[in-house]
């Protein structure tokens, strides 16, 4: 039997249908392109719909969040990563998009005196204003917008249960540009045929790749690392893909809920301390801490032997519980500030310690990708120095949302990842349909051959091995080796063990049938997260001491008064990638210094506070509390993996 | 050999249009475990049964794909508690691809294009409680058992006892499912839809068989929607002089 090839021409092609992927989809058909909506899971089942449904939205607060303090806010927190101009366009379009969803029936509340969405009583730590909107059911609300963007728009013809396999690429076009886009393939597993997709633009949106490694949190087991693999075949940059954000506090055990978020640092308050298996301390004033400070002690502790039977280690809050006064402001505290963790934890870990009577085990997770596909402030790939050109890109290659890389650098602010896909999803959308109508008479088919040969041969592959396998051991090792902390002697290893798992690819088993072919859909994730584990690698070797996102347990702390740089990973062949160092602006050293002196200043707070006698600390708690509870006796909500989460990352 | 540590579940496989029970012996990970019905899935397609699909996304019951039958209810897998002797199937109200994957999208299709966006300028407008209670669907589609409207695209019957004549969902089904009137009810209550707007998902319930809904006792959400006072009552209520 050989599988089917079906031929269809389209303007542009969008790679994943959540946020980034509806909102491009949407953006490209309203100027008129005929769009394909391509998704391997349900319509709009993405990172997007399971998100905690916060958005930046600039001036729903503060009246003086003016553009340059939007931005400015962005690239500090990225620890000076991010590029000036893909921050300022975020900052500039962040209303306009965020309108956008409110078009397809988003329905925040609204304040009737600015009358604008209404944004959170206080600023979320990190933002230097206040600009969070909250929604009504989380990022469900944000899932139905989306659908009903893609299912209304008549110009989008979408297919799910469809794997997007290659982008079809000439390698040295006529124009200026290195390689150019000729479209893509594509194998429908519903109707078991490979669609061969005449398109000039495609728009790869498909999100991150949490799933590399286990445990990690909620986002969606989708997320095999498509998006950076897709591109980086086909000769894409990759930037600041060692930069993936891990969440310290999530649960141990029951299997169930392995992975999923308990808290995060600022969730421990005043008083929470981290211990090993023996109840020593292992980190003190955890809520000050950074996340990769956090992930640090706790692999410490497990690297030694000394951590708890799960592989993780015990979060101890009791401390906060235990005083008369302040210890019900923080159980209030801890129930409504991450509401959906907190059920998490309650649910797995059983009543005591849902009241703090007990600890919490926990051990951190993969949860969101900072880097990604290189782009410009239209989502356009591109290539070269500095922050890079079209030219040196790949022509009608765009991205957006987790896929896309640039905006965030070492760290993201809270809430700013819902605005970004908004923001970049309508951006990329409108650019590649402009795109599409330059460069439309000028695609080939013969270009198709190699790819569609290729996969075709894969239906009937003998073998003696299950993709599942390979699956399984590259998530236990790249968890230890490339995930919350790294050393040079693991990414060595690492890079042994992802050549050997590559070798076995050609020994899966895949029979030869066409329709819902589920050992060809387990061949072909599996190999993206090879690839772009392999691409966080190059990219973890490249960076020599932590920063961020990337903790190097065998070198130093990079100081923010070191010239800040971004990696930049691109694939040649198989045994063969560039790697270097692109050279980012730093903010001025004054910035720099208050910076410093502000951590500094917390942390002897911190200290201060625990000398005192008990009594007098309990009182100066509840005062502490009541600034930041509302009248309800709710806390402001938090956003995980945003800046909030962990004082210690505020810039 | 049975022991204390596993439990025994039926797993109802599906290649080809032929199904096939499988008993699998779930080996419990911890002694006190109290597996869902994924990692049941998950194990076995760890051992015994590698290319066994099935849907899953968030494990934390957000995304609404993983949704299965046991004991021949529809439940969402990763929030689903099994025990010996449960049976685990693909849920039986849409077509099966492949073990418990269901060919989901002639459900959305069906809302294809539905014209409702010639909407008021203004997006400053609060929306009433009631449509927010309607955005809580994560769509899991288990509303769809026992639906009699969702039942008439295939003859009445179950999607598998009707083989031969499977509708093509391409186009979107013929006839609704109480996802759908919930999606026409939330355009309905959007403050900024237009009053032709409104008309159009009224008119749209109507032609995808509201009337199914006249006499029947009522569709189950999966995550507590109260789909027939919500959803169907108010429904019924506006398009009495129409059906």
């Amino acid at each position: 039997m050989s599988i089917k090839v079906e031929w269809l021409d389209y303007d542009v092609i969008v790679v994943g249908s959540g946020g980034s992927g509806a909102q491009a989809a949407y953006a490209a058909a309203e100027e008129g392109a005929k769009v394909l909506l391509v998704s391997k899971d349900p319509l709009g089942s993405s990172d997007t719909k399971i998100s905690e449904g916060l958005a930046t939205v600039r001036e729903s607060g503060s009246d003086d969040d003016y553009e340059e303090v939007l931005s400015e806010n962005v690239k500090l927190a990225g620890g000076d990563l991010p590029l000036k101009n893909i921050t300022d366009t975020f900052s500039k379009y962040s209303k306009e998009a965020y309108d956008k969803y409110r078009v397809h029936g988003l329905r925040p509340s609204i304040n009737k005196v600015k009358n604008s969405p209404q944004s959170q009583p206080l600023p979320m730590g990190g933002h230097t204003r206040n600009r969070t909107v909250g929604h009504e059911n989380h990022g469900i609300a944000f899932g139905h917008a989306n659908w009903d963007a893609v299912i209304k728009e008549k110009n989008i013809d979408y297919i799910e249960d469809s794997w997007f396999l290659d982008l079809v690429v000439e390698k040295e076009s006529s124009k200026n540009n290195n390689k150019k886009i000729h479209g893509g393939l594509i194998y429908d597993a519903s109707k078991g045929s490979l669609l061969a997709i005449k398109a000039p633009s495609v728009v790869i949106a498909a999100g991150g790749l949490s799933t590399i490694f286990f445990p990690k949190t909620d986002t969606m087991r989708g997320n095999t690392g498509d998006s950076y693999a897709i591109a980086m075949r086909a000769g894409a940059d990759l930037v600041d893909m060692e930069q993936l954000q891990f969440l310290p506090f999530c649960l141990a055990s029951p299997p169930s809920y392995e992975g999923l978020l308990a808290g995060e640092p600022v969730t421990a308050s005043y008083l929470g301390v981290l211990r090993d298996k023996n109840g020593k301390v292992i980190l003190d004033g955890v809520h000050l801490r950074t996340r990769a400070a956090c992930s640090e002690a706790i692999m410490r502790a497990v690297t030694d032997g000394r951590g708890s039977p799960n592989g993780g280690a015990f979060l101890d809050m009791t401390a906060n519980k235990k005083l008369p006064r302040s210890g019900p402001y923080f159980m209030k505290f801890l129930e409504t500030s991450l509401p959906t963790a907190y059920i998490n934890a309650r649910q797995a870990l059983g009543k005591e310690a849902a009241k703090v009577e007990t600890f919490w085990e926990v051990r951190p997770g993969a949860h969101y990708m900072m880097g990604g596909i290189r782009v410009n402030d239209e989502g356009a790939s591109v290539g070269g120095d500095k922050e890079g050109s079209v030219n040196y890109g790949i022509l009608g290659l765009y991205s957006a949302g987790q896929a896309m890389g640039g905006l965030f650098g070492a760290n993201r602010l809270g809430s700013t990842s819902l605005t970004e896909l908004a923001v970049f999803g309508n951006r990329s959308g409108k650019a590649a349909s402009k795109n599409a109508l330059l460069n439309k008479d000028e695609l080939n088919n013969k270009l198709f051959i190699p790819y569609i040969k290729e996969y075709k041969k894969l239906f009937g592959q003998k073998g003696s091995i299950s993709a599942i396998s390979i699956k399984n051991t590259l998530q236990k090792e790249s968890w230890s080796k490339i995930g919350p902390v790294r050393t040079l002697k693991g990414l060595k290893d690492m890079d042994s063990l992802i050549k050997k798992l590559e070798s076995k690819l050609s020994d899966i088993a895949i029979p030869n049938y066409a329709l819902w072919n589920q050992s060809f859909l387990d061949y072909m994730e599996v190999k993206n997260m090879l690839c772009s584990a392999k691409a966080i690698l190059l990219a973890a070797r490249e960076r020599n001491g932590s920063v961020g996102g990337h903790v190097r347990l065998d070198g130093k702390n990079i100081s923010i008064f070191s010239k800040p740089y971004s990696t930049v990973v691109r694939y040649i062949n198989s045994n063969n990638y560039v790697v270097n160092k692109l050279e980012r602006d730093r903010t001025p050293l004054k910035n720099l210094i208050n910076y410093k002196l502000m951590e500094l200043k917390r942390l002897l707070e911190a200290k201060f506070l625990l000398m005192l006698p008990e009594s007098i600390q309990d009182r100066k708690l509840e005062k502490r509390y009541k600034n930041i509870m509302s009248a309800t006796g709710k806390a402001p909500e938090i956003m995980p993996g945003g800046t909030d989460g962990a004082i210690g990352e505020k810039t | 050999m049975k022991n204390n540590n596993s439990i025994d579940i039926t797993i109802v496989t599906s290649r080809d249009g032929k199904e096939e029970s499988v008993l699998f012996s779930y080996e419990k990970r911890e002694e006190k475990e109290k597996p869902m019905a994924l990692d049941v899935l998950l194990q076995a397609q760890n051992t015994s049964i590698p290319d066994l699909a099935f849907r899953y996304g968030c494990r934390a019951r957000n995304c609404g794909v993983c949704t299965i039958d046991i004991n021949d209810r529809p439940r969402v897998a990763c929030r689903a508690r099994v025990k010996d002797g449960d049976k685990l199937s693909a849920i039986a109200t849409l077509p099966i691809l492949s073990d418990f994957v269901v060919r989901r999208d002639g459900i959305p299709r069906q809302l294809r294009g539905l014209q409702t966006s010639a909407q008021g300028n203004d997006l400053n407008i609060e929306a009433p409680e009631n449509y927010h209670e309607l955005t809580a669907c994560i769509e899991c589609y288990a509303c769809l058992d026992k639906c009699p409207m969702h039942a008439k695209n295939f003859g009445g019957k179950l999607p598998k006892e009707n083989k031969d004549k499977l509708p093509n969902p391409d186009n979107g089904y013929k006839y609704g499912n109480p996802f759908s009137l919930l999606k026409l009810e939330r355009i309905y209550l959007d403050p900024l839809t237009s009053e032709r707007g409104k008309e159009l998902a009224l008119q749209k319930a109507i032609d995808i068989g509201l009337e199914a809904c006249i006499d029947c006792p009522g569709c189950k959400c999966g995550v507590g929607i109260d789909l027939k006072g919500k959803v169907i009552r108010p429904m019924l209520e506006k398009a009495k002089n129409k059906l």
